[in-house]
């Protein structure tokens, strides 16, 4: 078994292995605010869902291991440490003019969240996952907010993610894939809101009313826009799979650290949805559909001046 | 041209006293065992750590006012909006005793907006506050403190990998550059009429605003970044296995700030196991309030 192949595989079994501690180990406790407390009656089928996942995740990267954009060289290096920082230091002065969005947890307005969105579309996986996580780290320690590991992780798969456009040949027909993929979370999230209009935002003189329809709704508007920009570039599809890609990202990035805060921070999954990631989903949405295309248009007038 | 941190070597600098890989491994310990605790009794300790190293750093204030006064004035403004607000509280307490509630003597679309002060309220802001405090202190000192060629070797020190140890060492070096570079944009695009603050047009138009900002930093990095690939690769970087220009030793102080570190986390996550830590509120005044 060649060397990298026995690191991946030796990453997945310790990852698996983390979560099987906290779900069979420390499921049933509560540790200082660290709420491990997982539901006993569903608790092989949540297990089954880790492993489901890790499954995937090694599928993806089996079936696409010969592929150039694993490869990390002195370009990626050098562009991994550029994303990270920029996307630092767009977070710290975004988040330092404070943009806050009336929402369950700490969630400000992130124009940032272009950056590892393009980063990982323009320079593939690793760069985005690295723009995107440590970007994170370093921009909230900047603020002093301290660190939410997984938002960092949950902010390294929206570039990650967006890296995945490079991984596909077709590119239009991956990318109306990740159209209907993306289209389809964000309704049942939207639904789930509809559901649950009672959720409350936590926030300003206002902490029990609920969260307002406008933040219910962001995600679709962004889907709406970003919908509009595919369309709008179907001759740039470059374009048009930054957006995309970027939105698939954003979604199940978000998603992820909105839904790990039900074991850390013990929210409902009601709670987590709604009054998490809904509020920071949706408006990076917007923001992501009018800021990427800027960046990729940017960044292919620089290409044809310089030939590289 | 890279814009550097304002490190220097300063002289009886309790930090710099130490070898950086030991000091972010106890910088590590110290942000996770903060993060394990609400109980403002528990959190205080870690406050006059912070504050402790703040005094020994041998950072003057002129160096790092402006960054200092950033830091603590947004969390300030956090730990104020907590306490008007309760919010993230509930996640902490259930029952809350009221000291005042102030009602506004106007109503917004029949909304009448209320203020409730409350015992419970009050001290999660206090806790937030310290907590924060703590982190941001430690965390703000780091760049002020380590020397920015010794970033790369730290990071290696610590067991990353050699690509992964220089893009961070990167990393650091870009993030003054770069907050130099938007500032610099700011000016000229403000220059040629750009208003950020103008609210005119709708949703789209205002984030596309910000366009005039983000897109030539991004850009000007990316085009800037060829030399410095130029420059790494002509030193056959990624070739063979690196090796840097300095050397760290670790001394027996180093041991010791290491093995601190890890009892104080240790300690912090046992305390944590047996149920202490969690958000506090003297019962004195809960009994005052009619609790």
């Amino acid at each position: 078994m060649d060397k990298k192949l026995t690191n991946v595989l030796i990453s997945l079994v310790v990852v698996l292995a983390i979560f099987g501690i906290i779900m069979f180990v420390l499921g049933t406790q509560t540790i200082g605010p660290l709420n491990f407390q997982v539901d006993q009656a569903t608790l092989v089928l949540r297990f089954v869902f880790v492993v489901l996942g890790l499954l995937i995740a090694f599928a993806v990267y089996w079936f696409t291991r010969e592929n150039a954009a694993w490869e990390v060289g002195t370009r990626e290096v050098v562009w991994m440490a550029i994303g990270a920082a920029l996307y630092a230091v767009f977070s710290w002065l975004f988040n330092g003019t404070v943009f806050v969005v009336p929402s369950l947890s700490q969630v400000s307005l992130r124009p940032a969240i272009a950056i590892p969105m393009f980063f990982g579309y323009a320079f593939g996986p690793v760069v985005g996952f690295f723009s995107g996580a440590v970007g994170n780290i370093f921009g909230d320690a900047l603020t002093g907010f301290g660190l939410s590991p997984q938002w960092s992780i949950g902010n390294g798969l929206v570039g990650f993610i967006a890296g995945m456009a490079l991984l596909f040949k077709d590119k239009k027909k991956s990318m109306d894939t990740v159209l209907w993929i993306s289209g389809v979370l964000a309704v049942l999230t939207v639904v789930l809101f509809f559901m649950n209009r009672d959720t409350t935002n936590g926030m300003y003189f206002a902490a029990t009313e609920p969260v307002s329809l406008f933040a219910g709704l962001t995600i679709l508007i962004g889907f709406v826009i970003v919908l509009a920009v595919r369309f709008g570039f179907a001759k740039n599809e470059d374009v048009a799979a930054a957006v995309t890609w970027g939105m698939l990202g954003n979604i199940i990035g978000i998603l992820f650290a909105s839904l790990s805060d039900i074991f850390i921070n013990g929210f409902s999954l009601v709670a987590a949805v709604v009054g998490e990631f809904l509020p920071a989903a949706g408006p990076n949405l917007i923001f992501a559909a009018i800021l990427v295309p800027l960046f990729v248009g940017a960044y292919a007038a620089v290409r044809k001046q310089s030939g590289r | 041209m890279l814009v550097a941190w304002r490190f220097r070597q300063r002289e009886n600098s309790f930090i710099q006293w130490f070898d950086p890989r030991a000091w972010i491994r106890f910088y590590l310990c110290f942000l996770v065992s903060t993060l394990a605790f609400w109980d403002v009794r528990f959190l205080l300790p870690f406050f006059f750590i912070s504050i402790f190293v703040l005094a020994t750093s041998g950072v003057k204030w002129f160096e790092m006012k402006r960054a200092f006064l950033f830091i603590v004035g947004f969390v300030f403004f956090f730990a104020i909006l907590t306490f008007l607000t309760g919010r993230g509280g509930t996640e902490v307490y259930k029952t809350e005793h009221l000291i005042r509630q102030l009602k506004a003597p106007f109503a917004i679309l029949g909304w009448t907006p209320t203020l409730d002060i409350t015992v419970e309220r009050a001290f999660f802001g206090v806790s937030q506050f310290v907590r924060v405090f703590s982190i941001a202190i430690m965390t703000i000192l780091i760049p002020y403190s380590l020397n920015p060629a010794l970033y790369g070797i730290t990071f290696k020190g610590l067991g990353l990998p050699d690509n992964i140890a220089y893009a961070m060492d990167l990393t650091m070096r870009f993030i003054p550059t770069f907050g130099r570079d938007f500032q610099l944009t700011m000016d000229a695009q403000r220059a040629r009429g750009y208003e950020l603050e103008k609210i005119n047009g709708g949703l789209i138009e205002q984030v596309r605003k910000l366009g005039p900002l983000m897109v030539p930093v991004t850009i000007h990095a990316i085009i800037g970044s060829e030399d410095i690939i130029d420059a790494m690769d002509l030193r056959a970087f990624g070739v063979g296995p690196r090796t840097w220009l300095d050397q760290l030793t670790y001394h027996r102080r180093d041991y010791i700030l290491t093995a601190i570190g890890v009892l104080i986390l240790l300690a912090s996550l046992a305390a944590g196991f047996w149920g202490l830590g969690a958000f506090w509120v003297p019962p004195a005044l809960i009994k005052m309030f009619g609790g």
